[in-house]
């Protein structure tokens, strides 16, 4: 039943990878137009550039978790899918994992431009990797519930960061710790409690979001 | 009839007025009776309002998570009032903490945000409720909007212990200041009695404006009367 | 902190003023809402 859903998503993502573009030059702009309000003082935005990094995929990720309901709401089909015998954890956890997918793929498309604008350069890859995958998670459970509920009111732009952004301050501050640590060095060995921190945060909510999925969309 | 307060409906008047006169009594002694701090001097004075609009801010979130956790068992409508209620309540008194924070900070640390890892997190927890009484307003039906604020209550409680450890650990990291010292024991009892005070203030203000949710739904769930009848 | 902070006085006021009002202010919104449902109620 996850498979499938996870499959229907998949490829309904595929489908609007146009919007992915989109939200990937956005991103990129956000990244850009940091830099503007900073200066281009190379050492002071090479300080902020894991800060930027996260702000920007925040900013991004209102986008993509507002569009993943959107072929539910267009053909009114949300209440079609619940219908059949699949549970709503399996509709909740195909769609989150597909957001979470979307925007890891489009962190890591972020790497270059912060690279590149920041100076932020670094060989650890995989380990930047591992933290974008470890915060963008953090993003994409309550995110996606938020996106099912605001999908169905009016005003959902405003509503769904405005929910969303409290929320996930500890795995703001833990994904821009560790990136930092990755881009400026780790002399005291911190990364391990922001990596526990991060999964601890993703573990919490990617249970609970999925527990309470059911009551969002229950008739 | 969802408003049931009608057990004891001078309750929430009787305890408005007690509110105030052990607010007024604790304010009085806080300020003109106790003794100014060794350290802080007067400025100390601000934490007998300070401590006790903490408690009860954190007591009337408390609150609002229990009736959300209890209505989506039993599904009884009073408890999404009280929740409504306890939400808006725990909103002004956690805006009201920021605000004395700031005013404390300023004299102290010299600036007027200092990053304290409980302040920080209240903030951090007004957003968030404010954003869960800004969904209530958007969502039309009751029963949706019930059950989602309920939902959404849920999260950003279980969020509150995280974002306060994160935040400490965040900050810990670049700040040598502590945090300010507790009220020693002789100063205990100006901060009790306006912890009393706050609290039965706030209990008053929850009664009253779960009076006025469940009004307001009582309204939206009467059934509209049917074609052809006289209303 | 070394050494007693001077005067502060004005802190203090302002601190207690504003817990004063906003408690005030919002103790009065309450109690109008709910004169509002009342007399709405007592209308219908």
């Amino acid at each position: 039943m996850l498979t499938a859903a996870l499959r229907k998503e998949l490829l309904l993502q595929w489908r609007s990878r146009a919007q992915f573009m989109a939200v990937f030059v956005f991103g990129a702009a956000a990244l850009l137009l940091f830099s503007f309000a900073v200066g281009p003082v190379a050492e002071m935005l090479r300080q902020f550039s894991a800060g930027f990094l996260w702000l920007g995929l925040l900013l991004s990720s209102t986008l993509t978790l507002a569009e993943s309901f959107h072929a539910e709401m267009e053909n009114r089909a949300m209440e079609g899918l619940l219908l059949l015998p699949a549970n709503p954890r399996a509709l909740y956890y195909g769609k989150a994992i597909a957001n979470w997918l979307q925007l890891t793929l489009l962190g890591i498309a972020l790497i270059p431009v912060m690279v590149v604008l920041y100076d932020a350069g670094t060989t650890r890859i995989p380990m930047l990797i591992l933290v974008i995958a470890l915060g963008t998670a953090g993003l994409s459970a309550p995110g996606t519930l938020y996106a099912a509920m605001t999908a169905q009111v009016r005003s959902k732009q405003t509503l769904l960061p405005l929910l969303l952004f409290p929320l996930i301050v500890p795995a703001l501050l833990a994904s821009v710790k560790a990136t930092s640590l990755i881009i400026l060095g780790d002399p005291m060995n911190q990364m391990r409690s922001w990596i526990v921190l991060l999964a601890s945060f993703d573990a919490i909510y990617w249970s609970l979001c999925g527990l309470l999925f059911g009551n969002v969309v229950e008739e | 009839m969802y408003d049931d307060n009608h057990r004891f409906p001078r309750l929430p008047w009787i305890l408005l007025g007690l509110g105030i006169i052990f607010l007024a009594i604790g304010s009085y002694i806080g300020l003109f009776v106790a003794p100014p701090e060794a350290l802080m001097g007067q400025v100390q004075r601000i934490m007998y309002v300070h401590v006790p609009t903490a408690w009860n801010a954190l007591l009337a979130l408390t609150f609002a998570f229990v009736c959300a956790v209890i209505f989506l068992f039993k599904s009884d409508w009073k408890w999404d009032a009280r929740m409504e209620a306890a939400i808006e309540v725990g909103v002004v008194l956690g805006f009201l903490l920021c605000c004395q924070g700031s005013i404390w900070a300023k004299p102290t640390w010299g600036v007027w945000w200092d990053w304290d890892p409980r302040l920080t997190t209240t903030a951090v927890l007004v957003f968030a409720f404010l954003g869960i009484l800004a969904l209530r307003k958007f969502v039309e039906d009751p029963g949706r909007r019930a059950i989602w604020s309920a939902v959404a209550t849920i999260i950003a409680s279980v969020d509150v212990p995280i974002v306060y450890y994160s935040v400490r650990w965040w900050n810990s990291l670049h700040q040598l200041q502590s945090s300010p010292s507790t009220v020693s024991r002789q100063f205990w009892l100006p901060l009790r009695m306006n912890a009393f005070g706050i609290l039965f203030l706030m209990t008053a203000f929850i009664m009253l404006r779960a009076r006025v949710a469940s009004m307001r739904l009582a309204q939206e769930l009467v059934p509209p009367p049917a074609v052809g009848e006289r209303v | 902190m070394n050494g007693m902070i001077p005067g502060g006085w004005g802190f203090v006021v302002a601190a207690y003023s504003v817990t004063a009002l906003v408690l005030i202010i919002y103790g009065a919104s309450v109690i109008a809402r709910l004169r509002n449902e009342i007399t709405r109620r007592n209308h219908d």
